[in-house]
């Protein structure tokens, strides 16, 4: 079995049985504890799913903290956007996805895809120097900040390296690629990767109790 | 001639008790592990789906930091809102959540160490404002997960001597500072002598409850008149109560869940008593967490509403029945956090400066951003925390500066008490006022023979 | 039996000028990727050669490999080298059978002990020696001891190379390549299914010339053919990189030519020489007829998930262990949630 059989093979078949099963594991595991009854009396009405307003506006700051956050808040859409846009419009990216769930959609030209997939990194890297430069000391930076940007980037970096044939033989590189991808399945339960879904329960929960109050964030 | 203080010697006078707090704390002895334990214990109790959220949500942005006074006003990275937390983390991760199993193998345990450290972070340097999370991306409501903290400090016989102390006398006497039944009742004896404004007290049915503070009724005697005169003006059939007068509820401020329950309910249930279709509030930020927002007062099966003192004095004003003289300044107004951004009232003391013509500039942060002053959720009970505090409060008086208005108006004692800790440390000139002494001083068809309060604090 | 004339005199005698030979091992030395200056050298070595004797053995074979080489329509290059040769054993080609042929075989090795070449197409089986027995002697046998007094083994074909499609899952005949039998001797994988024939008479032409394999890769294959990938010197190349692939067979996109990534094209990972020289003469290779590559010289190519499902889909056995890992995760989570509420006794669950 090559390396590439064995990335696509048995390696990416137990990665999405990680996957699957520990995300749906933390989520319940979360969601299911209590959910005690709030008995004081609501400024207004469906708070719950005026909440769900927030998980859209706080996509964005607000006026008064724009300044001081504008730097992180562009290169994280870069990278988020980026990514996304790699993931769902690279031809050979919908391929995958359509043998694992039958969707598929049209592609985008690849230098679309290679564009941003180097903005992408270029964007994470510039993240990471904060990081690791942190003047303030304010990020408290644990061992999880920095394996999941890892995760992260090695698809990019290995994405990129086999599209352009950089380095050992296009079937390592590509192997490289998947083998990165099934690394990123694996931890994407345990690490602060799942923000995937807390930003959006989160934000939820928290836009439901203050307008519950009246307050609209 | 003015009978009760200016709120300046009100500030001097709270001052002088505060540095007398520590010395009556009780002394919680416990030995170190089972501090750990019971601080576990009640960690663990109190982590319901939404805290669980919240505490995986931290992706360690460090965005929080750009939000706080605190950070802000010493760049000081120990006060980064996310470090408050982090213990808290550790606890729901060893012990409530999903892969406790194996973080209970690789991480660390809790210490008292930890414990102690945390103290700082959660009393000293926190108002639980919430500003933070109008910033973090992630939406974390940091405040609250804070409010378990202290919870759990409390458990652990770890708060502050301070809040030992106050909390201790509440228990007892469900009041602080000595304002007890007989002080308030001679308090009130006095203003109606005084001003011959009459505050009915213990009537036995009456449509509004009216709640007042230690600070009205030991210090500020010019609060409690204030509030007669309006409630009188207005033609209120009110009452004072002395089973139920304080708004003050330091069970929720330290951290002691089981007294803030306690206090709360038997507000509520001399405020059914007593028939009150309407409960006031007096201008005590926390007091509105505790009562309106309490999860446990079944707001929505009794028969009265819960307001808020600026909240009432608002909706008297929308519903055209309170007229006001013309205020002829320009002010801007504070927000307390609890009320505003925590509360969801930004609209009825508005209301009322509008009804004084008061030309009102918004300072350059308002409303659901607005700048905490930095003495809410009992920090300015803290005497370790003054020189953090007045730190903090220079960024509010610099927005305050801002809006080139002569003064500030604020609703809430704690609030008011820090503006005038920072109108005394840095000579400041603007005039600090209390919304509902405002309102009394321009009532309009205002009473004959006994002039206005003077205002507080106009040196 | 070992001819004694030279090739030169050979090539003569069919009407083969010298100024035609030269061309040949001018186009050899540039097909091997050997420099210019190479060309008097794979003359001279031609020229003079002895004519060495080559055993050609076919195992669990189709004789696709030995079609590929000789049904050239016109009289190809190609066919000389089958002049330069002795080719004292094969099954196709070979006019003797029975004993007669196996004698031939025995012969040749005698004689030739120790530099005679073998050439190999076909897996080997090893479940039962009974699969595949040529003369009641097992494959195996006859392979192991043929190899014992040759120079080199050249195993032709993607059977003998890698094992070819009787190795596809679920191998019932237990079939290995060459490589997996003889450890002891220099293989050259002449890989494919078949190969390019012209890959396999270069390699007898290197040796030949230099008496040594050529440069090979590290799954034994010569460089000079099996260097580069197709993908790397297909003319759809263009669209690939602009992302306009073929949706279907002979739907608008296929009418003009796209890529055919989406239709199965292995040729990213497949090494070969399919692009530049083509088939029959450069007439024509399976991309340029619309047909994706299906990857026919690289190892396990039957067993990479389907010659029409793109490269990028994962190679998963079934779904079902998907569906058992949602169960699992939905049953520990709500587990977990569930044993975290009984240890909790909270102000709030309480009821007041």
């Amino acid at each position: 079995m090559t390396l590439l059989d064995l990335a696509r093979g048995p390696a990416l078949e137990w990665a999405l049985v990680i996957f699957i099963a520990g995300i749906l594991w933390r989520l319940l595991g979360v969601l299911l504890l209590t959910h005690p009854v709030d008995f004081s009396a609501p400024r207004t009405s469906f708070a719950k799913l005026q909440g769900t307003r927030t998980v859209f506006s706080r996509a964005w700051p607000s006026a008064e903290f724009i300044v001081r956050t504008r730097y992180q808040t562009v290169m994280a859409y870069v990278f988020h956007i980026g990514m996304f846009v790699v993931v769902a419009g690279f031809v050979p990216h919908i391929e995958f996805i359509t043998g694992l769930t039958g969707l598929s959609w049209p592609g985008l030209p690849n230098f679309v895809a290679t564009l941003l997939g180097i903005a992408a990194v270029l964007a994470l890297v510039a993240m990471l120097v904060r990081r690791l430069t942190d003047q303030r000391k304010c990020c408290v930076s644990t061992w999880d900040d920095y394996f999941s940007w890892f995760a992260t980037a090695a698809p990019l970096v290995t994405g990129l390296m086999a599209f352009y044939h950089l380095g050992p033989r296009y079937e390592t590189l590509l192997a490289m690629h998947i083998l990165s991808i099934d690394l990123l399945l694996v931890w994407f339960p345990f690490g602060k990767l799942m923000h995937a879904f807390w930003a959006v329960l989160s934000r939820a929960q928290t836009g439901a109790a203050y307008y519950r109050k009246g307050v609209r964030i | 001639m003015p009978v009760f203080p200016t709120f300046e010697q009100v500030y001097q006078g709270f001052a002088e008790q505060i540095g007398k707090l520590p010395g009556v704390a009780p002394r919680v002895e416990m030995p170190a592990d089972q501090r750990v334990k019971r601080a576990v214990k009640v960690l663990v109790d109190e982590t319901h789906a939404d805290e669980a959220v919240w505490l995986e949500s931290c992706v360690h942005c460090g965005q929080c930091v750009d939000a706080c006074h605190f950070y802000e006003s010493t760049q000081d990275s120990k006060y980064a809102p996310l470090r408050k937390i982090r213990l808290y983390q550790r606890v729901y991760r060893q012990e409530v959540g999903p892969f406790r199993w194996l973080y209970k193998l690789v991480g660390r345990p809790v210490t008292v160490e930890d414990l102690e450290e945390l103290q700082e972070l959660v009393y000293d340097s926190c108002t639980e404002c919430g500003r933070c999370t109008m910033i973090c991306p992630m939406g974390i409501d940091i405040a609250s997960l804070v409010h378990h903290c202290r919870t759990a400090l409390v458990a652990a016989g770890m708060a502050p001597p301070e809040m030992a102390a106050v909390t201790f006398e509440q228990k007892q006497m469900r009041t602080v500072f000595g304002a007890s039944p007989d002080v308030l009742r001679s308090l009130v004896q006095k203003i109606l002598d005084e001003y011959g404004e009459e505050i009915p007290i213990d009537k036995d049915k009456a449509e509004v409850l009216v709640l007042t503070s230690a600070v009205d009724i030991v210090m500020n005697g010019n609060g409690l008149l204030a509030t007669a005169r309006v409630m009188n003006h207005l033609g209120v059939d009110w009452t004072l109560r002395t089973d139920a007068y304080e708004s003050a509820n330091f069970g929720l401020l330290a951290g002691d869940m089981d007294l803030m329950v306690e206090l709360a309910d038997n507000i509520a249930k001399s405020a059914e008593r007593v028939g009150a279709k309407v409960v006031i509030v007096a201008e005590c930020g926390h007091a509105y967490s505790a009562l309106r927002w309490n999860p446990h007062v079944h707001g929505k099966e009794l028969p009265f509403e819960i307001l808020y003192m600026s909240e009432f004095l608002g909706r008297q004003v929308q519903a055209g029945k309170l007229r006001l003289e013309p205020l002829n300044r320009t002010v801007t107004f504070h927000d307390p956090c609890k009320i505003g951004r925590r509360g969801g009232a930004f609209d009825e003391p508005r209301a009322v400066l509008a009804a004084m013509n008061a030309e009102l500039v918004e300072m350059p942060a308002n409303r659901e951003v607005n700048w905490c002053c930095g003495g809410g959720a009992g920090v300015f009970l803290l005497n370790r925390a003054t020189e953090l505090r007045d730190k903090a409060f220079k960024i509010k008086l610099g927005q305050v500066d801002a809006t080139g208005a002569d003064g500030v108006v604020v609703s809430c004692a704690s609030c008011r008490l820090n503006f005038e800790a920072g109108r005394f440390k840095n000579r400041w000139d603007k005039q600090v006022d209390s919304l509902v002494e405002l309102v009394a001083d321009h009532l309009k068809d205002g009473e004959a023979g006994q002039p206005a309060a003077v205002a507080g604090g106009e040196q | 039996m070992a001819n004694e004339s030279t090739l030169v005199e050979l090539l003569r005698q069919q009407g083969v000028s010298r100024r035609g030979f030269l061309k040949y091992c001018a186009a050899l030395t540039s097909m091997m990727g050997l420099a210019p200056t190479m060309v008097s050298a794979v003359s001279e070595a031609l020229q003079n050669a002895r004519r060495p004797s080559v055993i050609w053995l076919s195992f669990q074979e189709c004789t696709g490999c030995t079609e590929a080489l000789t049904r050239s329509h016109a009289p190809t290059i190609e066919g000389v080298i089958f002049d330069a040769i002795s080719l004292d054993y094969h099954h196709t080609l070979q006019a003797a059978s029975g004993a007669a042929a196996e004698a031939e075989r025995e012969n040749a090795m005698e004689e030739n002990a120790g530099s005679y070449l073998l050439v190999v197409d076909g897996s080997i089986p090893l479940a039962d020696p009974g699969y595949s027995t040529i003369a009641g002697i097992s494959n195996l046998d006859m392979l192991e001891e043929t190899a014992k007094g040759a120079a080199a083994v050249i195993a032709v074909g993607t059977c003998a190379t890698y094992g070819g499609l009787p190795m596809a899952r679920p191998n019932p005949t237990g079939a290995v390549p060459v490589s997996d039998i003889i450890k002891e001797k220099p293989i050259i994988n002449v890989a494919g299914c078949p190969p390019i024939p012209v890959a396999i008479t270069g390699v007898l032409a290197h040796y030949l010339t230099f008496g040594a394999p050529p440069e090979l890769d590290h799954l034994g294959r010569p460089l000079a053919f099996y260097g580069e990938t197709i993908h790397d010197r297909c003319y759809r190349r263009p669209f690939y990189d602009r992302g306009l692939f073929a949706e279907s067979f002979d739907d608008e996109g296929a009418r003009k030519g796209w890529c055919l990534f989406k239709l199965g094209c292995k040729a990213l990972v497949t090494y070969n020489a399919c692009a530049t020289l083509k088939w029959n003469q450069g007439t024509s290779f399976p991309i340029q007829s619309g047909h994706g590559c299906i990857g026919c010289s690289e190892p396990g190519f039957w067993d990479k998930g389907g010659i029409y499902k793109a490269l990028s889909r994962g190679e998963m056995s079934s779904n079902a262990k998907l569906a058992a890992a949602g169960a699992a995760g939905v049953a520990i989570g709500a587990g977990s949630a569930l044993l975290a509420r009984r240890r909790q006794n909270s102000v709030e669950n309480s009821e007041k």
